[in-house]
């Protein structure tokens, strides 16, 4: 019995001095991402208002010179990624599960709270860089149904016909667009200038013949970001909505414009690298 | 074996105490025959997913959601029930009906809510966990998310999942089955665990006792029309309706038309060389699984063969199976039809239409 109690002690001993060692380096921490979907107008950044169908206000311009108003927006961000100048990693735990969703986030301009992203657990350092996908991979899908912002039934981010999720769903009204939209949550096909531009296609199988438009970003900060316990840096992205139609590709709102399948997608997709902008950290 | 034992032996026992009789022999009989149906109805082996020992892996991840009893009987349940439609009038087995192999006996589209009518011939279901995509356009890549193309298709039940949800948790019975079937779902019935339900029902239908199997497994043999129709099949069939799901599990045009009033695989791809292709049906129960073709243009399958021996046509996406050496088509005797249908015969799983689990 004493024997036991002496090693007893002496493992607890180890593990204390072990522990101590540990809390040299520095505890891990948060980093909060908001994303702001926002339109640049005359080189201000204005705050996105959300519309109902047959409204005629178009506050909004794309590329081509042609107006709209938005009544939906809604994309996901997944599979998140902070990188350091001095090595610094971390990859959002991703998991989809009957049970819920995690490293899926569904942002929704008519809900700020969706904007908001809180990552935990986060390695003390800097980091400077952020990578992330548009959309939801074959990690999110390939295994069957999933919950929380996977579930497909209230996502309204899910096709039936070509299962998969819409990485990006706008929905809204131009003057120039001659209507007829189907399949779409806030414009009925009666309206005379609705647009839809469901973008989605995650099957990326290299040499295949399918469509993949979700798009893997990243950005990089002009300050770098510190994360311990202690510090709650939040980095800000913005979307201009504007950009999503232009950049990469101008979209004309009076051809293509009720994309519902991948291949009607891919110019809307390949701008999405000019949407999303770094804007600053606070600290 | 060791619980079948013990109640046997307990049976034994009751026996003893309730009839102090002379004569014994014919309930020790009578337990003998209990402890080995008892044997047979243990619940794990009744309801797990066994995979027959002639049958590929699994495609479908079974870890992910393993079969059980609750969660089977409770995905029956919902097959059979007319909850997921708008107007409570169409169930899944409305149109996939247990006697015909789950495939529809009656109509060639298949008929939903308001008398609508649907755009292809419903399929059969069986052996599902081993197909790698579903629909006739394949354009579903997993089980789970099949059922949605049936709740929300306004031609079929017209419903929104969410408010089949809505209608599962008001309801009398649901959220206990539920909660007995799913011990980690919360409060509220969500999509996946009525999605696990229905792919738990349906991955238990597995069709693998058909007369061809038993032969395959040396149990039974094939007459000689049988096996002359087997050797055929083989040389003229086998390159698309291949292995034991006697499917490549790929997509082909099989030359039913030469402009196409429904692109098919085309429409989930987007690639021009798929358009008017459809996925290669299993042949499994195919003698009960009548009409053929995705468009339901056949009734019977001596017509099937009559099209594939002189009725192809060509088109930019015809199936190169159907264009061997210059010629459309498979060249076919009458005499050589008629082996094959006997031999397809075979395919006719009566163990698996006459399952009382499903």
């Amino acid at each position: 019995m004493k024997k036991f109690l002496l090693l007893t002690a002496l493992f607890g001993a180890l593990f204390l001095s072990a522990c101590k060692d540990e809390e040299e380096a520095k505890d891990p921490g948060t980093f909060a991402i908001t994303f702001d979907n926002m339109a640049l107008i005359n080189n201000v950044q204005q705050q996105l208002s959300l519309t109902t169908a047959g409204n005629t206000d178009y506050p909004y311009t794309n590329e081509m010179g042609q107006q709209f108003n938005i009544t939906l927006l809604r994309y996901y961000i997944s599979a998140i990624e902070l990188d350091g100048p001095n090595g610094e990693h971390f990859h959002d735990h991703m998991e989809a599960t009957a049970a819920g969703a995690k490293g899926y986030y569904l942002v929704d301009e008519s809900k700020p709270a969706s904007q908001e992203i809180l990552l935990t657990d986060v390695p003390a350092g800097t980091y400077n860089k952020i990578t992330f996908t548009v959309g939801v991979d074959s990690s999110g899908i390939v295994d069957g149904a999933a919950g929380g912002n996977l579930d497909p039934a209230t996502c309204n981010m899910f096709w039936n016909w070509n299962s998969g999720y819409i990485a990006v769903k706008f929905e809204g009204q131009s003057p120039v667009s001659n209507g007829g939209v189907g399949g779409t949550e806030t414009i009925a096909g009666t309206d005379p200038n609705g647009m839809a531009y469901h973008v989605g296609g995650w099957k990326n199988i290299p040499g295949g013949v399918f469509v993949y438009n979700n798009k893997r970003l990243s950005y990089t900060f002009d300050t770098n970001a510190k994360v311990e316990s202690k510090l709650e840096p939040e980095l800000h992205m913005v979307f201009d909505v504007q950009k999503l139609f232009g950049g990469h590709h101008a979209i004309d709102f009076t051809g293509n414009h009720n994309v519902h399948k991948p291949a009607d997608g891919v110019d809307v997709a390949n701008n999405l690298e000019h949407a999303f902008a770094y804007d600053h950290i606070h600290q | 074996m060791m619980n079948s034992r013990h109640a046997a032996l307990e049976f034994i026992i009751l026996c003893f105490n309730f009839f102090t009789m002379k004569n014994l022999l014919p309930f020790l009989l009578l337990a003998l025959v209990f402890g080995g149906c008892q044997k047979d109805e243990l619940p794990s082996a009744k309801y797990s997913f066994v995979k027959p020992a002639h049958f590929p892996e699994p495609v479908y991840p079974l870890d992910r959601n393993p079969v059980t009893k609750e969660g089977f009987e409770l995905g029956k349940k919902i097959f059979g029930d007319p909850i997921l439609s708008r107007d409570g009038s169409v169930a899944c087995n409305n149109c996939h009906v247990k006697g015909v192999a789950f495939a529809d006996p009656q109509h060639p589209f298949s008929i939903g809510v308001d008398e609508r009518e649907g755009l292809r011939n419903a399929p059969g279901i069986a052996n599902m966990a081993f197909m790698k995509e579903f629909m006739w356009d394949g354009g579903v890549h997993h089980l789970d998310f099949a059922p949605p193309n049936a709740i929300e298709n306004p031609l079929e039940m017209d419903e929104k999942m969410t408010h089949v949800l809505w209608k599962m948790n008001q309801h009398g019975s649901y959220p206990a089955l539920f909660r007995k079937a799913f011990p980690d779902m919360g409060d509220t019935i969500t999509s996946p665990y009525l999605l696990f339900a229905l792919s738990q029902y349906q991955n238990m239908l597995v069709s693998a006792t058909s007369k061809y199997d038993h032969y395959k497994l040396g149990d039974a043999n094939l007459t000689a029309n049988e096996l002359e129709g087997l050797a055929l099949f083989e040389q003229k069939c086998a390159a698309c309706h291949s292995g034991i799901l006697f499917t490549n599990q790929e997509y082909r045009n099989n030359g039913l038309d030469s402009e196409f009033a429904d692109l098919g695989r085309g429409k989930i791809t987007e690639s021009p060389d798929d358009m008017g292709c459809f996925k290669v049906p299993s042949l499994r129960n195919v003698e009960l699984t009548k009409p053929y073709m995705h468009n339901a243009r056949f009734k019977t399958l001596e017509e099937v063969l009559d099209h594939y021996a002189s009725g192809v046509k060509p088109s930019a996406t015809l199936a190169d199976e159907l264009q061997q050496n210059g010629t459309l088509g498979i060249p076919l005797t009458p005499t050589e039809k008629a082996r094959i249908i006997d031999f397809l015969k075979t395919l006719t799983d009566h163990e698996f239409i006459q399952d009382t689990r499903f």
